[in-house]
């Protein structure tokens, strides 16, 4: 995946008890990454109400002008505002992210557990299924994807979604299969509870802390995807703002205005890196290796 | 025998997946929109149905599907991967024309990562418990999330203001002029390596501080013998294990990385290649090129299998 | 083996590679953005193809000089019959194709064939539409007749390249290995990576290439290029845009030069689409539309407002004063939409060509747009999919690049009239058919003048396109590159005459 973060999903430490609550070794890094994953999460939200100018308003004497007081980050080549552009971008990335891997998380957990609970053909065709999907370097198959469903938000999304599905499935099954396999869904079983409800209510509890973790890796790994596939001219589509597409825009004019390329990547890497930062401190505190430390 | 028991059945499973890769490949390249026919006879040429007509037939597109896959697997399994609709060469030889940029590319980024994730590593571990380790340690964050295509516009942005008469921009052959052709690919392959040098340095830490709490080292440096060399050495080699394990992945990254990074470094391997192939609808090409790189990717992580296999012992339960 | 040979090197050199600049090789060194599809000059149609080939490699009977006059090209001389209908050409002595064989009449006529033959598939074989017939007398001359008199005939000769009659019914091999009497011959096709040309020992005119040869470098960076040129890597960036010149003024060691294109940017209406069949729908579209903020903004002030022929063919373009609807006027637009019973807003499409002016002019016209109630949306495909949409008419409305050549029946005849081959917008107008179709068999100057000023009228303002801008064409160089001369046409042909100085 391009410029993804590069954790092997299938690596995740098995949780053999139910989650616990979290010591912070590294409590000003997770702080950090907590404190910036906020005001990201705001800026997005409320880019409509904060940003200082319309996104799309263009000013063409204004054009490719650096920093000012009137436009804190400058201007890009039809003279919009950088700073509005660059938080409208930030909430259309987190919201396409956020989207995929929302829609993954779903449908990959549901295969995942469907495989471990009833193994048998289901888990061979489930598990064989993802395994091709899997196959595919992370940005040959969402390009696939784009090329069926012609660039756009959407298709971006979906294929995000599509290249991280089997990244869950494989995550909750082996783990699914050690704890459906454990006394305590037994005796549920025994006990006459429904498939369902031991799905739901005793195997995925027991994953939560897993799959928060891998959620917020993805999501930063996402960011990037995402920025990648605007920035090929995949991804969103003007005159929405992106972050990709604006590095892409930018670069145009790099060495006129420079800008508009410095700090739409500079975003980019600054929610990726928060998303990031804050599943590693998670999953520091998971891994019993490193705990003892 | 139970090695082997596991080896045909990863050759079992590597079959299957190959098999769907090749009918995913082929039903996802057909449903692309847009006719190879009409886009090949060019915006300005005179299209009559008729010429359509013939065209198509000429590349077997009047077909039903199944039938066209059929004829394209069995050409597949012979090396046949059929003519570029563009240029009338032969798929491979234009594959083979850009693999090699591509393969210089992830190998100096692979090699560069390496190199540089060893002291790095080392020092991250040696940072542990002191003064300035979150900041280390942010930074390695940092590494992992820093999008390729950006840190190369901001490298060429720097580069050209610096040192405008530096001839380190475009690209070479490396057949023509092997000097010129790696100063032009130190840029895009450092910017590449990033993410997967701050991977393994954190991996070399993490065995690192792991090897430091075991209990011959303590010996060892209980008894005043300079336990340094043996701790990065018996470190290093414990390290062997999870790097392995994590090649295949860093190849997925290196190749999806590289799609990117040849954009902006207007390199001509795969990635131009690729994105070419889909704008012309150049079915052939793309086909056998994504099919061709998926395939080897596949090859990859089963070889890391085999070999993780042999080298843990654990593993075979 | 070759990726180990590289690898290991690759850790050595990499190491110890002292950064430095490599003197400058006496082939001149061109950057271009895009890896042509073909070198076949009777297929290609893409600028990409046509620059690399055209004057260099090939040459036709007629050719085209800097300013835009018809001169000789391969034929030295010709006679025109008294009823316009038959031309005779007086082949150039002593031309030889680069494989070696002396180019003869039989050569000419299997050219000629070969574009009209439909298995060719040609996209020039609408500008021989008048040929009749061909005849050779002897090797060196060439008898054209016409089934009426042509005007166009001589312009469109200069597009058609002569190529050994051995190709005739091959539409494979010039593809990959273009053969034909050019300064400069073909060496060799790295794909995505370079073209390589050598100088033609043989050419005709003596003293000609000065260059040892030329290399297009592939490069599709804009950025890569112009650190490049900055860098003395490259010598040329040929028929750049306005922002890329920018880029450059000021630059110690790099010279401009600049020419108005031919080509233009356009708003094509889909006039089978309803509300667009209201031709009051389309002149208020161009109301709405203020050229000048296009040019200010998406060609970055490098190019001129323009109607339907560009300003180039001084003989045939109106001023633009001639068209009430260029001077921009959203109260008249309103107006326009209201006595057409339009109830706004009104949602429509635009497909975009995938280019970075084009997209930047959309964006400033979605914002005109708006202004008179027309909500747009942008869809910007890859190209593929553009050409696709494009040809097939499914657009409500699209924004383009349309070339242009010195003939005002290359600009309207297959684009507006009815039936045409690009006519994608299904317009159709009894009056402007009458007018095209005259204006091809008219050879009188003064009145193929008259006619063209109505055409102009009448596609101006309710025509089924929007006529936006032309742009101004740069080719930046180092300073010690002599004798290269820009075109309006993107044609490279001033490299038979360009030398570089040490």
């Amino acid at each position: 995946m391009s410029g993804g973060t590069i954790e092997h999903p299938a690596e995740q430490p098995l949780p053999a008890r139910p989650a616990r609550r979290f010591k912070m070794p590294e409590a000003s890094l997770y702080n950090l990454s907590l404190g910036m994953i906020f005001l990201i999460t705001i800026v997005a939200v409320a880019a409509p109400w904060i940003a200082p100018y319309d996104p799309l308003e263009q000013d063409i004497i204004q054009r490719l002008k650096g920093p000012s007081a009137a436009h804190w980050l400058g201007t890009d080549q039809l003279g919009r505002d950088l700073l509005s552009r660059i938080m409208h971008g930030l909430r259309a990335s987190l919201a396409i992210s956020a989207g995929a891997v929302g829609v993954a998380l779903f449908f990959g957990s549901i295969l995942g557990l469907l495989a471990a609970y009833y193994r048998g053909w289901t888990e061979r065709v489930i598990m064989r299924l993802m395994d091709v999907l899997f196959a595919f370097p992370v940005m040959l198959l969402a390009i696939g994807v784009i090329a069926l469903l012609g660039p756009g938000s959407f298709p971006t999304a979906a294929a995000i979604a599509i290249v991280y599905t089997p990244i869950f499935a494989r995550l909750l099954r082996a783990p699914a299969l050690v704890i459906a396999s454990s006394d305590y869904v037994l005796s549920a079983r025994s006990i006459g509870a429904s498939d369902l409800r031991i799905i739901a209510f005793h195997i995925l509890p027991n994953l939560a802390s897993v799959i928060l973790v891998q959620v917020s890796l993805l999501l930063s790994s996402a960011i990037l995807v995402e920025a990648s596939l605007s920035f090929l001219g995949l991804g969103t589509q003007p005159p929405v703002p992106s972050l990709g597409m604006m590095l892409s825009e930018g670069r145009n004019f790099l060495f006129l205005a420079p800008w508009a390329a410095i700090f739409s990547g500079l975003a980019i890497l600054i929610v990726a890196f928060a998303l990031n930062l804050f599943g590693d401190a998670l999953r520091d505190n998971l891994d019993p290796r490193l705990r003892q430390s | 025998m139970v090695l082997l028991k596991r080896l045909r059945d990863r050759l079992i499973d590597l079959a299957i997946v190959i098999f769907g890769v090749s009918i995913l490949v082929f039903g996802f390249i057909r449903m692309i929109p847009g006719d190879a026919v009409a886009i090949m006879l060019g915006a300005n040429a005179e299209v009559t149905p008729d010429r359509i007509a013939a065209i198509r037939t000429r590349l077997g597109l009047d077909l039903p599907i199944h039938e066209q896959y059929f004829v394209w697997l069995s050409n597949v399994l012979r090396g046949d991967f059929g003519v570029s609709i563009w240029t009338g060469r032969p798929v491979i030889e234009e594959i083979g024309h850009h693999v090699w940029p591509t393969l210089q590319l992830t190998l100096l980024a692979l090699v560069t990562a390496i190199i540089l994730a060893i002291p790095l590593g080392i020092l991250m571990a040696n940072i542990r418990g002191r003064r300035g380790e979150a900041f280390v340690q942010a930074g390695s964050v940092i590494g992992l999330t820093v999008p390729p295509f950006w840190l190369g516009i901001i490298m060429i942005l720097v580069l050209s203001t610096v040192a405008p008469s530096l001839q380190m921009l475009g690209y070479v052959p490396f057949t023509t002029d092997p000097i010129g052709n790696i100063q032009r690919m130190m840029l895009p392959a450092f910017a590449l390596s990033l993410p997967i040098m701050a991977n393994l340095a954190r991996l070399l830490r993490s065995t690192l501080l792991e090897a430091m709490q075991q209990d011959y080292i303590r010996t060892a440096r209980a008894k005043g013998v300079p336990a340094r060399r043996i701790l990065y050495r018996h470190a290093l080699r414990n390290a062997i294990i999870p790097f392995v394990t994590s090649v295949g992945i860093m190849a997925g990254y290196l190749l999806s990385g590289a799609i990117v990074i040849e954009q902006v470094f207007a390199i001509p391997g795969l990635g131009r290649l690729i994105l070419g192939a889909i704008a012309e609808r150049n079915y052939p090409l793309l086909q056998a090129a994504i099919l061709l790189v998926t395939c080897s990717f596949v090859l990859i992580n089963f070889l890391v299998d085999v070999i993780y296999t042999l080298i843990d012992p654990r593993i075979t339960e | 083996m070759k990726s180990l040979r590289t690898f290991t090197l690759a850790c050595g050199v990499a190491v110890a590679a002292v950064v430095s600049g490599p003197a400058l090789s006496a082939p001149l060194q061109v950057a271009v953005e895009q890896s042509p599809s073909g070198l076949d000059p009777h297929i290609v149609t893409a600028f990409s193809s046509f620059q690399i080939i055209d004057g260099t490699i090939y040459e036709g009977l007629t050719a085209l000089d800097n300013d835009l006059n018809i001169v000789s090209g391969l034929a030295s001389d010709w006679q025109i019959s008294d009823d316009k209908t038959t031309y005779t050409f007086t082949l150039r002595e002593g031309v030889t194709f680069h494989g070696g064989d002396a180019m003869t009449s039989a050569d000419v006529a299997s050219s000629l064939n070969r574009v009209l033959a439909e298995n060719t598939g040609s996209p020039l074989a609408s500008r021989l539409a008048a040929v009749d017939s061909i005849e050779t007398p002897d090797d060196s001359t060439v008898v054209l007749n016409l089934s009426a008199p042509s005007a166009p005939l001589l312009s469109s000769l200069t597009s058609i390249a002569i190529v050994p009659a051995k190709y005739e019914d091959d539409t494979d091999t010039l593809q990959r290995a273009p053969d034909g009497t050019g300064p400069f011959k073909f060496v060799s096709w790295q794909p995505d990576v370079a073209i390589t040309l050598e100088a033609n020992a043989d050419y005709w005119d003596e003293g000609r290439p000065a260059l040892e040869g030329v290399v297009f470098n592939i490069v599709p960076e804009a950025a890569t290029r112009q650190v490049g040129l900055n860098s003395g890597q490259y010598q040329m960036l040929p028929n750049i845009d306005g922002v890329m010149a920018q880029q450059f003024q000021g630059t110690g060691g790099v010279q401009l030069e600049e020419t108005l294109e031919l080509a233009y940017s356009l708003i094509g209406i889909n006039v089978s689409r309803p509300p667009f069949d209201n031709a009051k729908v389309r002149e208020a579209i161009n109301y709405a539309i203020n050229r000048d903020d296009i040019v200010a903004a998406a060609l970055f002030g490098a190019g001129v407002p323009g109607g339907p022929l560009s300003p180039a063919l001084t003989n045939y373009a109106l001023p633009l004063d001639e068209f009430g609807c260029f001077t921009p006027s959203a109260d008249r637009a309103r107006a326009l939409l209201e006595e057409a019973g339009i109830e706004t807003p009104v949602e429509a499409t635009l497909l975009v060509l995938p280019r970075d002016s084009t997209k930047g002019i959309a964006q400033v016209v979605q914002q005109q747009l708006a202004a008179i109630g027309i909500n747009v949306e942008l869809d910007i495909p890859e190209i593929g999919q553009f050409v696709q949409n494009w040809r097939n008419s499914d657009f409500d409305m699209f924004v383009s690049l349309n070339s242009g050549t010195i003939e005002p029946d290359d600009y309207f005849y297959r684009t507006f009239r009815t039936g045409g081959s690009t006519n994608v917008f299904k317009y159709s107008n009894e009056t402007l058919d009458g007018l095209l179709d005259a204006g091809r068999e008219e050879t009188d100057t003064a009145k193929r003048q008259e006619i063209y000023a109505d055409a102009q009228r009448e596609l101006a303002c309710q025509g089924p396109a929007a006529f936006l801008t032309y742009g101004q064409l740069y080719t930046a160089m180092r300073d010690n590159v002599d004798g290269y001369s820009i075109s309006p046409t993107r044609s490279m042909r001033s490299l038979g005459g360009t030398s570089v100085t040490e």
